[in-house]
């Protein structure tokens, strides 16, 4: 019997998020009165919508599994690269949010460091790169600061 | 329409347009990144704007945005929007032959005559196209939003399955929050955040310039090398003569191929270089270096986009993603756009019109007179050009509301829609479902009320009908065309 490839598993897990966030509208549906001025209501789109994702996903799996057995058993799939440097950059943005609302970390200072850690990410890791993003960055977040509180009377961070 | 231009021509709305225009056409330029990304950044800025600089900032973007990717295409062979994918299969073969100039200048001059002439048809058709859409009741708006998403879903590329899947992922995303209709909580779960749903700004960068810079990310320390062009761009009246009637033609196609949901530029480009290498009397230059190559796929690109506004302003339906957005940047104002525009807000519906025409003339004086510098602002490194626009991502979602709860729901956007592409889920029904959900979910549910809850009241309608039977075309069609194939190849 061959094995799952990558695509395959992926639709599968793709299938099985959607069925679940499937259920998860059905029961939120369930908690909502019944239609009262109008036919519809407003449980009904939602248990549509359910319903329409719940046979797509169906179909979905049911392409997916069909479709391994006449490619897997051909030629091995090679392993795809794993994207470091949009891990990194992903995890910087988060650290970076997380920083501004919840460590409330001023914006002036946060940003620069964004701007360092995700421009390193993403080129090569030197110092004259990370004085070059750190620059960049308190300029950015200088300008950024001034147009919000200026124009817009926004404070960030 | 006089008044829109003279509206338009006030130094604030004019400075508006040449600004987006301009910004545009190197952010197109740039492969990566796109038109859309760009408009969905700048829609957070417009939310403190006058409506008609708002709107006036986003076609210049849109027309620019299109337009540049032709520099990069020919340049390069890497087109800075995928709308100038066809350019390079000519545009990079007469570049390699020392004719980079004449390309450029080709391109340039064809994309603005596709904008003029589709500009002729989007002012033309559309306040008639409007006033015929006022006799729209709830079942032909209903079945006309569902055509729009069945076929964007079915024209995207990959599974039909998976089309319509990203389309009806789109619609449940913007199920959360008040019930407009019964003033009560759906799908909340209790929570207070969600009471007010996802936001459509912040889902909007989410979905596409957060996902985007993450993708780009990975490849962002391969920069650019260009060689801008050395000499003037050489055109010449005989040109009139050997490729007018070329424009004329891939103009009408651009033109009509806009005005379908779901086909973007890219797609009309190929249709347009497909039509005039059928046409040609030497088919087998085409792809060497071929100057009606360029023509046509530039004209058509540019005329797509006309074509496709003329949906958006009198229907309200969106062509792309970017038109969804453009939909989105009027909401925001408190402006719906459709039918009623033309008679609530005219100064907007006449506005975006007239800022159409003339963002093609500044795209035209922009890049005859500063493709060189444009040409190098593309090798601006890209990890700096991501970085930065990261932090504008943060701030464009923070500023809609000052909440932090919008640029958290933009992040996980972001990875929802990495997550989609990856399982070859296409983005733009899911946006599209995204915006088109309220409208199709009010249009039924008044339908129904008003036909005290008899389907059958769609059959005495002969437009829903027609959409109606549209839809379901569209959905059998890839089946029995699947079939036809079969049966001929056996």
């Amino acid at each position: 019997m061959p094995e799952f490839s990558r695509r395959t598993l992926g639709d599968l897990a793709l299938c099985a998020l959607v069925i679940a966030g499937s259920i998860v509208m059905f029961i939120g549906a369930s908690t909502l009165p019944p239609p009262r001025f109008e036919p519809l209501g407003s449980a009904a789109v939602p248990r549509i919508l359910g319903g329409i994702l719940i046979v797509l996903s169906v179909i979905v799996a049911v392409q997916a599994v069909v479709a391994r057995n006449s490619e897997s058993e051909s030629r091995p799939e090679r392993p795809a690269a794993i994207p470091y440097r949009g891990t990194m950059v992903l995890i910087a943005l988060v650290v970076y949010v997380g920083a501004l609302d919840f460590g409330r970390v001023p914006f002036n200072v946060a940003t620069p460091l964004f701007v360092l850690a995700s421009g390193l990410a993403m080129s090569r890791p030197t110092f004259r790169h990370a004085l070059f993003f750190a620059a960049l960055g308190l300029g950015v977040a200088l300008l950024l600061d001034w147009i919000l509180s200026t124009f817009l009377f926004i404070r960030i961070g | 329409m006089i008044d829109a231009f003279i509206l338009l021509f006030q130094w604030q709305n004019l400075a508006f347009l040449v600004l987006g225009t301009g910004l545009g056409i190197v952010i197109g330029a740039i492969p990566g990144l796109t038109a859309t990304m760009l408009i969905a950044l700048t829609l957070p800025l417009t939310f403190h704007m006058d409506p008609v600089s708002a709107v006036t900032l986003l076609i210049g973007e849109y027309v620019g945005g299109i337009s540049g990717g032709l520099i990069t295409a020919i340049l390069l062979r890497m087109p800075g929007t995928p709308a100038s994918i066809v350019t390079t299969f000519d545009g990079y073969p007469m570049a390699q032959s020392g004719r980079a100039e004449r390309a450029l200048a080709l391109g340039i001059m064809a994309s603005v005559v596709g904008g003029v002439i589709s500009w002729m048809f989007l002012a033309s058709m559309s306040p008639s196209l409007a006033r015929f859409a006022l006799k729209f009741g709830p079942w032909e708006y209903f079945t006309l939003v569902l055509m729009a998403l069945v076929m964007l879903a079915v024209l995207a590329q990959g599974s039909l399955a998976k089309g319509l899947m990203g389309a009806a992922l789109g619609m449940a995303f913007a199920l959360p929050g008040i019930d407009s209709s019964i003033g009560q909580a759906r799908l909340t779960f209790g929570s207070s955040t969600l009471l007010s749903g996802f936001g459509l700004l912040p889902v909007l960068i989410g979905a596409f310039a957060i996902s985007q810079v993450l993708r780009d990310s990975n490849s962002a320390a391969t920069d650019l090398k260009i060689d801008p062009p050395k000499k003037r761009l050489p055109v010449y009246w005989s040109d009139i003569r050997t490729h007018g009637a070329n424009m004329l033609r891939s103009s009408v196609i651009g033109t009509w191929i806009g005005l379908l949901p779901g086909i973007g530029g890219n797609i009309a480009a190929l249709v347009s270089y497909s039509t005039t290498k059928q046409l040609s009397r030497e088919p087998e230059k085409f792809g060497t270096g071929y100057e009606p190559g360029v023509v046509s796929a530039e004209t058509a690109n540019n005329a797509s986009i006309g074509g496709a506004l003329i949906p958006l302003i009198t229907m309200g339906i969106p062509g792309s993603v970017t038109e969804a957005i453009l939909i989105g940047a009027l909401t925001i104002h408190n402006l719906q756009p459709g039918p009623l525009l033309f008679q609530n807000a005219p100064e907007i519906a006449y506005g975006i019109i007239a800022a159409y025409l003339v963002a093609n003339i500044i795209m035209l004086l922009m890049m005859w007179g500063a493709v060189k510098w444009i040409a190098r602002v593309v090798q601006i490194p890209r990890s700096t050009l991501l970085s930065i626009i990261l932090v504008f991502c943060v701030t464009g979602s923070y500023a809609v509301n000052s909440s932090f709860a919008d640029v958290w729901v933009m992040i996980a956007f972001g990875v929802i829609g990495l997550g989609l592409e990856a399982a070859r889920v296409p983005l733009g029904p899911f946006v599209i479902g995204f915006v088109l959900s309220p409208i199709a979910e009010e249009q039924l549910r008044a339908s129904l009320m008003m036909s005290d809850g008899d389907v059958t009241e769609i059959l005495g309608r002969p437009w829903a009908l027609f959409f109606l039977v549209l839809c379901v075309l569209t959905l059998i069609w890839p089946v029995i065309a699947a079939r036809i194939g079969k049966r001929n190849t056996a």
